[in-house]
């Protein structure tokens, strides 16, 4: 073979610590290495071109570039060789920046440790083969998991776009957080004036398929061709009877059910509609409040609803859909103050959450925008607002910050002095975050406008002093401790990832980081593609984000899928299992291992029973290499004989 | 460096997904580490036949590592748990022959654990010092 | 013929139209020496023994006669090997006829051959709890545990766990099973350092034969062996060390979870080397970690082809 090797100085990234000079020198002496060299920046236009060119003079058919990882520049190298005349898997990658340079400090010991990475490259390219993709079709349906903000704007710009949509929410109705917020900042528009009509263009949509009440079972399929199990809670109402009239909830006898809309501020009634704008806008039963469940009679909504919706036997129920991309919006959720002892844990009625304020603010709230404190319905004049509860606490176990806080705490002070002029809002705070386009400005006018006292330092105490909630601080700028008497405290709570995060990312096959929320394929560079192709991310699953960065980036996933469908056939990845069949002995092994049950018998024209893959199935995870006892389904491009043709370029150097 | 010492021969298998993206965060985050391992990266800690950690071993090297994505978080849904059974029958079976199981360790880093993989390195990397260069065989030819 | 021979010969005769032949246990050049028995037709039965000295696990054969309707004649142990097979879908269970045989052990000739000089035996017999070998200068009468196989010390299947007839009542095991790693626990009282030198010298005998692969009724990749294979190229054809240690290591490994304690391998090695003990270990493991014995469940499946997300004895990695 003629090998070509190009070492990357990466700057000073690597040049800085690794003597790339000396790792060129010595590759020329590795086996089959007819040329090599280094370079300012290979990934760089001239440094392709450079390698391009080597490959046509010096008649190369393997190339080794030594740079980054592979992680961020294996494709970029393929394409580079491919378009030089070579088959782009005649080309391998060593690692000697984000595994040498950047993590030793010892010139000498990287400079020897960049020559076995090398040699160890050459050695595998060697037992390189050609491969060539396969074609195969695409089924052009996407689910959207999540019919928040995030996930409606995804699920309307594909359905636009003319794909069909699967939009799965698991609660009664889309929205999400946005819809139960009053305002939002910096314009101070209404959320749901905003958010309602896009509700109803997703509920009205001829390409959009709405399953609400409903979550994921079951993930199977690859990029192109997905199947998902979905199951359908039961409602205990027929929905496709129901009108949403509500007289149910107006006759309903059990009228103290929790009401997960409401953030539990007030009560509602078993069976219920969450919202006046919910999309659907039909009735279910919460059979945890509901008499019928619980004492077995009552039957009142069942004999008034004026279209027999009712059915206290509906099951779950589990429907399959097939699609050919996925894009995950299943949002956050908010840290549990209850956990933090000094605030009270929750047992003080007038410590609440800034959500449950956002529903005492909201016109179509339970106190119908009358700020009500929750103990004794009075107007509270003095609020406080206590940022960062369960952001940046790393013996919470959230040391990150949680993004939009700082901004709604603003946003509700303001509107608090809107709702009750003669109101004093403080806010105990870390530092104020408000980088987005107008935002800092919107900060200064609460302060300067609207009077909202600002006090730098953390909340050590929450206590009640008769009818005062009594909050003790420390005021970090002045030195001195605080302590204030408030009539209502609202604490921003951190944002979370949604429960059930990490074992709906095990269906989809996604990372998540320490926090649960979900790892995006490159932090700068591939934002919503996720590193399982065909899964797509948008919104704060991601992690923490507003209101205009989930919706950026549901049109972002959204343009991700429609140029992924914008080809009726997709090439599949060739580095999948080969077969041997002189070699395979029928013995099944790699049938019964195979995640995917991507592998068959057949019988080859001999009349001999081999195993034989099914190669768009196949994802190349290579279990069925390592099972195989006599080594006669490898895995391409990771087969025993590469593997093994590094570790002996290591120890027999 | 005040001390000089000799490296050690150590080599690492490490998925793609999961524990050779966390390599790369800890060099993204310049987690300083010792330089003794050679990464070979495989798609999955699945692909890593326990043969290919004997090999290693009888190749010469002084200590073996395999590191996959945690359980539950496979890339490919379960090659890391046949991984785990394969792989602790391979510990437990090592000292039978005489090989030290400390020369041997597999564990499970995630792509954004760079921290996690800095003090991995480092501590197997000290493990494999503690315990000196691997014996070298030789015939006995008593025979 | 015993009672025990006359009855094997009768089931055999009538099954033989039903299958292509039967593997029994024949008459062997001297009477300690028995050999597998091909019964294709009636005559062939004339040879046929069934006594202490049928060591042989005939169901190695079976993994060369896949497709076959066979007829088998097992021992405790053996039938472990036939359970296996069909477990693995290695063989089909529709194109066996088994005939088992409750067993009480049989005679380690390598034990016996420190004892005495086996070259000129004339006659061999089993009464009660001894056996009496002789030849044409002397009489021995040897303790029958003294000899037996060390596998047979600590049987807990002395009763074939399948088969079509059973000739003879069950035995109940009665031996200890404590004494089933015995061999492994023994080694492992001695220090790292002492067992890499020990298995440096006992595999240094090796003459890579493979003797011990073509006899495990499990190792089913016959010709293709990678212990042989250039392409994967696992190991050189070099009679080095190294290499030898492989070859053991790569058995123990291919046969974990699935050794059903034979223990043909080291029966039949030539140079006498103890590789059942590799074996024995790697069996230890699987049990103690799976609570798994091989060869025992038609629907178990071999425990490293198979997985539990929450593994109850795997305890995770700390660090």
């Amino acid at each position: 073979m003629r090998i070509g090797v190009f070492i990357c100085h990466c700057g000073s990234n690597i040049a800085g610590t690794v003597d790339v000079k000396k790792v060129a020198e010595e590759a020329k002496r590795f086996p089959h290495v007819v040329y090599s060299t280094d370079y300012m920046y290979t990934c760089s236009e001239p440094g392709q071109l450079e390698i391009q060119e080597a490959i046509k003079k010096e008649k190369l058919d393997g190339v080794v570039v030594a740079s980054c990882s592979p992680r961020m520049h294996e494709n970029t190298f393929r394409r580079t060789v491919e378009k030089a005349g070579l088959n782009r898997y005649m080309f391998e990658m060593a690692n000697i920046r984000e595994h040498v340079s950047w993590v030793g400090v010892d010139k000498e010991a990287n400079t020897k440790k960049a020559i076995d990475l090398v040699r160890m490259a050459v050695a595998k390219v060697t037992l390189n083969q050609p491969l060539f993709p396969k074609s195969f079709k695409v089924n052009k349906n996407v689910l959207v998991i999540g019919g928040g903000v995030a996930g409606m704007q995804a699920a309307l710009d594909c359905a636009d776009g003319g794909l069909k949509v699967i939009l799965v929410e698991k609660n009664p109705s889309i929205g999400g957080k946005m819809a139960k917020l009053d305002k939002t900042f910096p314009t101070i528009d209404c959320s749901i004036c905003i958010l309602g009509p896009k509700m109803v263009d997703v509920g009205q949509h001829e390409n959009i398929k709405l399953y609400t009440y409903s979550e994921i079972e079951e993930i199977s399929g690859y990029v192109g061709n997905y199947e998902v199990k979905i199951r359908k809670k039961a409602t205990y109402v027929d929905w496709t009877k129901c009108t949403g009239c509500g007289l149910c909830m107006e006759k309903c006898p059990s009228k103290k059910a929790f009401d997960p809309f409401n953030e539990g501020i007030a009560p509602t009634t078993a069976i219920n509609i969450p919202f006046p704008q919910a999309i659907p806008k039909k009735a279910k039963i919460d059979p945890n409040y509901c008499r019928q469940f619980i004492k077995g009679k009552c039957g009142v909504c069942a004999k008034i609803c004026p279209v027999q919706a009712i059915d206290y036997e509906m099951q779950d129920e589990i429907v399959t859909e097939k699609v050919g991309a996925i894009i995950v919006a299943t949002g956050y959720s908010l840290f549990d103050h209850t956990k933090i002892k000094e605030y009270g844990a929750g047992k003080y009625l007038d410590v609440i959450t800034s959500i449950q304020y956002e529903r005492l603010l909201n016109a179509s709230g339970p106190t119908s925008g009358h700020i009500l404190r929750p103990s004794d319905n009075k107007e509270p004049k003095t609020i406080v607002f206590v940022a960062c509860v369960g952001s940046r606490d790393k013996s919470l176990g959230v040391p990150y910050c949680s993004n939009f806080c700082c901004m709604y705490i603003a946003k509700q002070a303001i509107l608090t002095k809107d709702h009750i002029p003669d109101s004093q809002s403080y806010v105990f705070y870390m530092d104020i975050r408000a980088p987005g386009k107008g935002y800092e400005e919107f900060v200064r006018r609460a302060q300067e406008e609207y009077g909202v006292k600002y006090i730098r330092g953390r909340v050590s105490r929450i206590f009640k002093r008769g009818d005062k909630m009594v909050v003790r601080g420390s005021d970090t700028l002045l030195g001195t401790q605080v302590e204030l008497e408030a009539d209502l405290v609202v604490l921003a709570t951190g944002a979370i990832a949604e429960e059930g995060a990490r074992e709906l990312a095990e269906k989809l096959r996604i990372s998540y980081d320490p926090y649960g929320f979900y790892i995006e394929s490159h932090p700068k560079l591939r934002p919503v593609e996720t590193n399982t192709a065909g899964v797509f991310l948008a919104g704060a699953c991601q992690g923490p984000k507003d209101i205009p960065a989930s919706v950026g980036q549901g049109s972002a996933a959204a343009s991700k899928v429609l140029s992924l469908f914008s080809k009726d056939l997709l090439e599949s990845d060739p580095q999948i299992a080969h077969v041997n069949e002189m070699l395979c002995v029928d013995c099944k092994k790699c049938i019964q291992t195979c995640p995917y049950g991507a592998i068959e018998e057949k019988k080859t024209p001999m009349g001999k029973i081999v195993a034989s893959v099914i190669e768009t199935v196949c994802q190349g995870c290579g279990l069925c290499t390592a099972t195989c006892p006599p080594g006669a389904i490898q895995l391409q491009q990771f087969t025993d004989n590469q593997l093994l043709a590094e570790v002996k370029a290591f120890f027999h150097a | 460096m005040a001390e000089e010492k000799k490296e050690a021969k150590i080599v690492g298998f490490l998925c793609n997904w999961c524990s050779y993206g966390g390599a790369d965060t800890a060099g993204v985050s310049r987690f300083k580490q010792p330089t003794d391992l050679r990464i070979i990266r495989v798609p999955c800690s699945g692909r890593v036949d326990p043969l290919f950690v004997v090999k290693a071993l009888e190749s010469g090297a002084d200590g073996v590592l395999v590191s996959g994505c945690h359980p539950r978080d496979c890339h490919y849904s379960e090659g890391n748990f046949y991984a785990r059974r394969r792989l602790e029958v391979l510990k437990r079976f090592l000292p039978f022959m005489g090989i030290d199981p400390n020369r041997f360790e597999y564990t499970w880093v995630s792509a954004s654990e760079g921290q996690r993989w800095q003090q991995v390195v480092t501590k197997f990397t000290e493990q494999i010092h503690n315990l000196g260069p691997a014996p070298k065989r030789e015939e006995k030819s008593d025979r | 013929m015993t009672d025990r021979e006359e009855k094997i010969s009768e089931l055999i005769k009538n099954e033989l139209n039903n299958v292509d032949f039967f593997i029994a246990y024949g008459r062997g050049y001297d009477p300690i020496h028995v050999k597998p028995l091909f019964v294709y037709e009636e005559k062939d039965l004339d040879d046929l023994v069934m006594n202490i000295f049928c060591v042989h696990n005939n169901a190695s054969y079976l993994k060369t006669v896949k497709d076959k309707k066979v007829g088998i004649v097992v021992k405790g142990c053996d039938s472990r090997a036939v359970v296996q097979l069909i477990q693995e879908g290695l063989i089909n269970r529709d194109n066996l006829r088994i005939i088992g045989i409750p067993c009480t052990g049989v005679i380690s000739i390598k034990k016996l051959k420190e004892k005495m000089d086996i070259s000129r035996v004339t006659e061999a017999k089993v009464e009660s709890d001894s056996v009496i070998i002789k030849t044409s200068d002397e009489e021995k009468r040897f303790e029958k545990d003294d000899l037996l196989a060390d596998k047979c010390l600590w049987c807990q299947y002395p009763t074939p766990v399948i088969y079509d007839h059973l000739v003879g009542e069950t035995i109940e095991p009665s031996r200890p099973k404590e004494l089933e790693y015995k061999i492994v626990e023994e080694m492992e009282k001695e220090d790292l350092n002492v067992r890499f030198e020990y298995w440096n010298k006992e595999l240094s005998r090796c003459i890579r034969c493979y003797a011990c692969r073509n006899v495990c009724p499990m190792c089913v990749c016959q010709d293709q062996c990678v212990m042989e294979s250039r392409n994967p190229h696992w190991i050189s054809l070099k009679s080095n060390i190294t290499e030898k240690v492989m070859i053991q290591l790569i058995h123990a490994i291919h046969l974990a979870g699935r050794c059903v304690s034979c223990g043909e391998c080291e029966r039949v090695c030539p140079m006498d080397i103890p590789i059942f003990k590799i074996k024995q270990k790697m069996n230890q493991i699987v049990e103690e970690l799976f609570d798994y014995k091989a060869g025992i469940d038609l629907e178990a499946t071999p425990p490293l082809y198979t997985f539990q997300v929450e593994e109850a004895k795997i305890k995770e990695r700390e660090w």
